[in-house]
């Protein structure tokens, strides 16, 4: 049965096989078992290499993170005088020279840069010049927000793409592929600052909706409760649309696509001829092999869920820890701005590894290159 | 900047229907918009001391759980009365108002003015009581007595007594890791003065040569004027007295380094000098005792900087009710001053003049009866929301640096200029053209023929005047070529991206006038940090920026004559040499220049009728010499378009808008209260 063949060879199948393969390894004949050792020593030392890499990773961005921040003219107390003089104050040349000394930017960039380090090896990120307050607490306190604003808008981006991106593939050139796709393409084009502004605006003009922030005034600074939680519902759906909505027609592309390859393969085919319902001939097989492409996307994912989008969160004025990152590059506050690109350094390097993991969890391929 | 943009044509679409009225120009000040300068005024009168007291439900809840004295004890005998704007409030609420970020110390230390020794009536120019009753000068000008309120008490209860101004110049002036700069206040004719105590409540500031300006400076927006609030926050440790009940603790003086040191490093700092810093900066430390109307219970770090009544506070209304009227204030962070305008215009503020931007007045107009708010217009009282300044010792280029130096190219820059086209698109027709001296209602204001002289757009004469400076050669497309190397002139305008947001617009709308004249601009749009360090550094050719503040010559001088070497935007070397008497900088080559340095030094040995002589006659040499090139001032555009919830009484149809007036404090929030 050459067609069953085929199938077979198809990923989505080899993949599934060698999974069980993978889970049975134990109750198999001993050559079987003494390759799945290799295997498993093989996949160690990739991973352990790799771990590796990610550590040497991360220093660099540590270092390049202190040199980018403290390349333009100036340092924080330039910025700080700035502002002060922006509002009405002056500091003399004196006091600036003071207050350079409290924070060690007299010192040579490559001594700021190791005393910074040494500390941040000791779990402490230094206190913001902006904020006074430890990193740790200004970055923490917008954490959380910015990870559950994140979410909501990555949720809301796969509800909208997926199903569209398999209508479309599956109804290729239908009427409903041509208007999914034009409204996606618009998605794409229009800068989701400007939809941020159009979708505010409205918002407030016809639904009265509070503008800005992710909590009512009054529910700001409470302590947490289902109240307050509530509120924070009710705000979330109009930074989450901005947010999703620019990332969907991306996704509902490469959803199509990658389906389109997909349903021309033999074994879909196969399935049909077999019998299969056509809900079950795109869902079970095509659709998870579609899918692959969005493992490799996780390490994007990972930086985006704690920075958030920078323009769109300053445009709505979501306390997230985007705009926390434009303030502190603005105002050079080194241990602010650094602990955050280390962050988001850090996060990045994760999220490959992660994403490498899932790779060769779902496509044997990957790792039988690794092996050659 | 693609995003103001997009605003703006928001707001052209939408505006449409406001049109008519920001064309009106001229009649800004007939409009509906703009009221009567008023405030509530202060009771001296004895007989007119109310004699029983009362205090708001929040406190008086207090009392009866016995957390504080009753409301007789916590006033001082010598009360500040105030005679309600328009009536006796009632008390309550919370004050929505915003905020954009740590840096933005000044919204909240405005609101604290109440600790400010002395302070200005609404015109910004008499002297009113403040934290003290009263002062008096020295016939010979050298020693001035200010007499504080008998009784009165800090938030925490502790009395407040000449104890707490010795300690300040004792050991917080005087220590030089704590101020690492004397205040140029504190001295006269270069000579340092000194503080001391008289009695509990007396306390004399002793000057070696005659000061008499110097009771301006204790009400004024300077180092010793600003009040504990704004002068020992941001790392400054000036104002004239401090909590020393409190403080003392945290200096080595009585304590011991080593114990603070360990302390500060605690806390996460490195030295005890920041762990000071932190502890008596009223924005971050909570603990810290104040005088003002409110204090503070959340820090600005936070999504909510929220301050709450001082049940000290030292001021009651004619019936004897304890001021402030209104609870609580509470700040709310905005992550950029767009959102602030956007909250305003969706009525989430009570009062709002900060971040609000006069572009917007079309759309804060339409939402004014859906959101239910009131908009007042108060324009400021300086001369230039947009001011040139030429830098006079430029030295990067000679022939450009000669060329700023010389008083007839000024002019003919200035006369190039069509102010009234920037007034119309910049300023919706609300600002007044001309040069750079404050309004007529500044006793320092030389005439209103000074507004106009040198500040009209005369293309024919500036062409004259540019010739007569030697520039006759053009090249094909009619620009005027260098003296030295026959190259295309071409001077560059500094812009700072900040305060105003259409700076950069206005610029090159500059650009396009001296095309006229033959003279070739380029714009440079700068990070605001970088301009600031460029201008202290003279290496803008001509920087934009404002003079805001200026309208009170002797107390702000820094943007109508190079004399603060901290904030230099014509000339910093010129600065220099005047603060350090000569030691450092460059001396003026202009002998005008020079005259206008002696005028100011003579200044401070004055009486008050001869010192507004010779600031009139400063500000004539400056309008004639052009060292600040005004383009268009007089306007709301800086913190002068307001935003009044409809429910909030006593306000003043119109404010003055001044830093000494410490805008919004000057229509003293004291005595607002929320209609029920």
């Amino acid at each position: 049965m050459p067609p069953m063949h085929d199938a077979l060879r198809s990923p989505p199948m080899r993949c599934l096989l060698l999974k069980d393969a993978f889970r049975h390894a134990p109750d198999r004949t001993g050559g079987a078992g003494r390759d799945t050792n290799a295997h498993a020593y093989l996949m160690l030392s990739y991973l352990l290499q790799r771990l590796g890499l990610a550590l040497v990773t991360c220093l660099f961005i540590s270092a390049l993170t202190f040199l980018i921040i403290r390349l333009p003219p100036g340092d924080f107390v330039d910025a700080y005088i700035a502002n002060l003089t922006a509002s009405g104050s002056s500091v003399s040349h004196e006091q600036a020279e003071a207050m350079r000394r409290e924070y060690g930017l007299d010192q040579p960039v490559l001594v700021q840069y190791a005393r910074w380090m040494g500390r941040v090896l000791q779990g402490d990120f230094g206190v913001s010049m902006v904020w006074r307050r430890p990193v740790t607490e200004v970055i923490g306190d917008r954490l959380w927000l910015t990870m559950v604003v994140s979410l909501a808008a990555l949720f809301l981006t796969w509800a909208i793409a997926l199903p569209i991106g398999i209508y479309s593939a599956v109804r290729q050139y239908s009427i409903g592929d041509y208007i999914f796709t034009t409204l996606g393409f618009i998605g794409l084009a229009i800068p989701n600052f400007l939809l941020a502004l159009i979708l505010m605006y409205l918002g407030f003009r016809y639904l009265g909706l509070n503008v800005g922030g992710l909590f009512s005034p009054d529910y700001v600074q409470a302590p947490w409760s289902w109240a307050r939680v509530w509120d924070l519902i009710k705000h979330l759906p109009l930074p989450a649309a901005v947010l999703a909505l620019a990332g969907t027609a991306q996704l509902i592309r490469i959803m199509r696509a990658n389906l389109l390859d997909e349903l021309r393969r033999p074994y879909v085919v196969t399935a049909r001829a077999k019998g299969l319902s056509e809900m079950r001939a795109i869902l079970k097989y095509p659709v998870r092999a579609a899918l692959n492409p969005f493992a490799s996307s996780v390490a994007y994912l990972f930086p985006y869920l704690v920075s958030g989008s920078i323009v769109v969160s300053l445009v709505l004025g979501l306390p997230t820890v985007g705009p926390l990152l434009l303030q502190a590059l603005v105002a050079q506050d080194m241990f602010l701005a650094g602990a955050i690109v280390l962050l988001l350094g850090v996060m990045t390097v994760i999220g490959t590894l992660i994403s490498d993991i899932l790779l060769i969890w779902i496509d044997p391929r990957i790792r039988l290159e690794g092996r050659a | 900047m693609r995003r103001r943009e997009f605003g703006a044509t928001l707001l052209a679409a939408s505006g449409l229907a406001s049109a008519a009225m920001a064309q009106s120009s001229g009649s800004v000040r007939d409009s509906a918009l703009v009221g009567e300068l008023e405030g509530p005024t202060l009771v001296s009168d004895p007989a007119r001391r109310p004699q029983r007291f009362a205090e708001a439900p929040m406190l008086a809840e207090q009392v009866r759980a016995g957390r504080l004295p009753p409301v007789e004890q916590r006033l001082p005998q010598d009360l500040m009365v105030v005679q309600p704007l328009r009536s006796v409030g009632r008390y309550g609420g919370t004050w929505r108002r915003g905020f954009i970020g740590p840096g933005d110390s000044e919204n909240g230390n405005r609101l604290m003015s109440a600790d400010k020794p002395l302070f200005f009536d609404k015109t910004g120019t008499q002297i009113v009581p403040c934290l003290c009753k009263g002062y008096e000068v020295s016939a010979d000008g050298k020693r001035t007595t200010v007499f504080l309120r008998k009784g009165m008490r800090w938030s925490d209860g502790t009395p407040h007594t000449a104890d707490d101004w010795v300690f300040w110049f004792e050991d917080l002036y005087k220590n030089p890791d704590l101020v690492p700069a004397p205040a140029p206040e504190m001295s006269a004719d270069g000579k340092p003065g000194r503080v001391e105590k008289v009695d509990e409540t007396t306390v004399v500031f002793i000057f070696e040569a005659a000061n008499y300006l110097f009771p301006y400076l204790l009400a004024g927006d300077t180092l010793v004027g600003g009040g504990q609030t704004r002068q020992q926050s941001d790392g400054r440790a000036y104002s004239v007295y401090a909590p020393m009940h409190y403080l003392k603790q945290f200096l080595p003086k009585y304590s011991s380094a080593e114990a603070l040191n360990a302390q500060a490093r605690a806390a996460g700092f490195t030295t005890w000098v920041q762990l000071f810093r932190n502890k008596s900066d009223w924005r971050l430390n909570r603990d810290l005792p104040t005088l003002a109307a409110w204090r503070m219970v959340q820090p600005i770090t936070g999504q909510q900087w929220v301050l709450e009544r001082n049940p000290y506070f030292y001021a009651v209304d004619t019936e004897g009710n304890q001021l402030p009227y209104i609870d609580r204030i509470q700040m709310t962070l905005a992550e950029n001053p767009e959102v602030v305008n956007l909250r305003a215009i969706a009525g989430d503020y009570d009062y709002q003049e900060r971040f609000i931007d006069l572009g917007k007045l079309p759309i804060l107009l339409e939402n004014r009866q859906r959101s239910r708010y009131r908009v007042h217009l108060d324009p400021g009282f300086n001369g230039g929301d947009t001011v040139l300044f030429p830098s006079l010792t430029y030295t990067e280029d000679k022939e450009i640096g000669a060329l700023l130096a010389d008083a007839r190219f000024r002019r003919a820059l200035s006369l190039g200029i069509d102010r009234e086209q920037l007034n119309e698109v910049f300023w919706l027709g609300l600002g007044t053209p001309g040069s750079v001296i404050p309004d007529r209602i500044i006793p320092e204001s030389p005439g209103e023929e000074w507004r106009t002289k040198w500040s009209t757009h005369e293309p024919a004469q500036a062409n004259r005047l540019l010739d007569s400076v030697g520039l006759t050669r053009k090249d094909r497309e009619g620009f005027r070529l260098r003296r030295d190397n026959g190259q295309r002139l071409r001077i560059e305008i500094a812009v700072a991206q900040t305060l105003s947001p259409t700076w950069p617009q206005q610029a090159e709308m500059i650009v396009q006038h001296w095309r006229q004249i033959g003279i070739a601009a380029d714009v440079k749009v700068m990070e605001r940090s970088l301009a600031l360090t460029r201008a202290l550094n003279d290496q803008h050719q001509i920087f934009m920026w404002t003079n805001n503040g200026t309208e009170s010559l002797y107390l702000y001088p820094r943007y109508a004559l190079p004399v603060d070497p901290t904030a230099g935007v014509m000339g910093n070397a010129h600065a220099l040499w005047f603060a350090s008497n000569g030691q450092r900088g460059t001396a003026p080559t202009e002998p005008e220049m020079k005259r206008a340095f002696d005028l100011m030094r003579a200044a401070a040995g004055q009486q008050e009728a001869e010192r507004i002589k010779t600031a009139q006659e400063v500000w004539k040499i400056i309008v004639e010499q052009q060292w600040g090139i005004g383009i268009v001032g007089l306007s709301p555009a800086f913190m002068g378009v307001r935003v009044v919830s409809e429910r909030l009484e006593n306000v003043p149809a119109r404010t003055g808008v001044s830093q000494h007036i410490r805008t919004p404090w000057g229509a003293r929030p004291e005595q607002w209260y929320f209609k029920s």
